[in-house]
């Protein structure tokens, strides 16, 4: 894209698409430098191999983020690990030391 | 020290340093429920991409987090702990579950990539016949199957950006890697993944653009 003409009509042939493709990537990645955002800008319009390129790739991101299922952690597996850390005891025993001292409160 | 670097400057379990304890026990038990916790569902996600096993997730995020809290002093409270908590992941995956593995054949990144940088970049190009339509008409199971078929350390990166949406700076530290290999990886990653989504399409009967 580096190459790009500022015609109106699309060039149909990209001299470095390989390059382009990886700064294509990165801005739907939200991890390009302002100066690649910039470039991106003003010629995304002008050249068909990068626009069709950013298309496929937009498509192929949104489809990983939205059908591919997201596995949860089963509750078993949760609970082995919170034993084995102690971490309901100690939240059990927090909650009993507030109790305790609400009753004082409450009884004095 | 950059702040978030603080909270991962371990790279290897022999690496983990026992610190001069900085949280009280209720402290440790506090930054485990509230920072380390909300991510489990993510971690077993990971886990379960990276091993294709149920069970050897369950095993990988219960090390992970049995770790984490053994080296919690290692932790600076405020910092990415996502990140942090990925990265003991994937190297717990390298150091012990990569031994056993049940896929038959890894190949390490720089095998990979040497095949791929002595590769003409023509070859790639095949990869642009695959059609958005093709792409869009696809279901979960089938764009999870063609992620599954790519070599481990490919997958992790897509998992890591476009499933987890870690960015390139946190993914070079989750992975010990410049941001430019970051980058080139990805790049290579999702050439390989078109690659499999286009035999799937054609399997569909889907019509190239060619």
């Amino acid at each position: 894209m580096a190459e790009c003409s500022s015609n109106v009509i699309m060039k149909e042939e990209c001299e470095n698409h390989e390059k382009c493709m990886k700064m294509i990537q990165a801005v739907l990645d939200g991890s390009a430098s302002k100066e690649e955002i910039e470039h991106f800008k003003s010629n995304i319009d002008v050249c068909k191999p990068c626009f069709d390129g950013y298309q496929l790739e937009k498509s192929i991101k949104d489809c990983l983020q939205t059908k591919v299922e997201k596995k949860c952690c089963p509750q078993n597996t949760v609970d082995q690990l919170k034993a084995k850390i102690g971490i309901g005891l100690l939240l059990l025993g927090g909650f009993l030391i507030k109790l305790k001292v609400i009753q004082e409160i409450f009884l004095s | 020290m950059h702040k978030r670097n603080q909270g991962m400057e371990f790279e290897e379990e022999e690496e983990f340093v026992e610190s001069k304890p900085r949280y009280s026990e209720t402290e440790k038990y506090r930054i485990f429920d509230k920072e380390f916790m909300p991510h489990i569902d993510s971690m077993y996600n990971f886990a379960f991409r990276l091993t294709n096993d149920e069970d050897d997730a369950n095993d990988l995020v219960q090390d992970t987090y049995m770790k984490s809290f053994r080296f919690i002093n290692s932790f600076q409270e405020g910092t990415n702990a996502k990140a942090w908590l990925f990265r003991i992941l994937k190297n717990s995956f390298i150091n012990d579950y990569r031994k056993k593995s049940k896929e038959p054949s890894k190949v390490d990144y720089q095998e990979v990539e040497t095949v791929y940088n002595s590769t003409e970049d023509a070859e790639f190009e095949s990869t642009s016949d695959l059609r958005i339509e093709a792409v869009q008409d696809m279901i979960g199971d089938e764009v999870a199957m063609a992620l599954n078929g790519l070599p481990v350390d490919f997958r992790t990166v897509i998992i890591l950006c476009d499933i987890e949406g870690f960015t390139y700076e946190e993914m070079a530290k989750i992975l010990d890697i410049p941001i430019g290999t970051v980058r080139s990886r990805l790049h290579r990653a999702r050439n390989l993944l078109k690659e499999k989504l286009r035999s799937y399409a054609k399997s569909m009967g889907y019509k190239e653009l060619r």
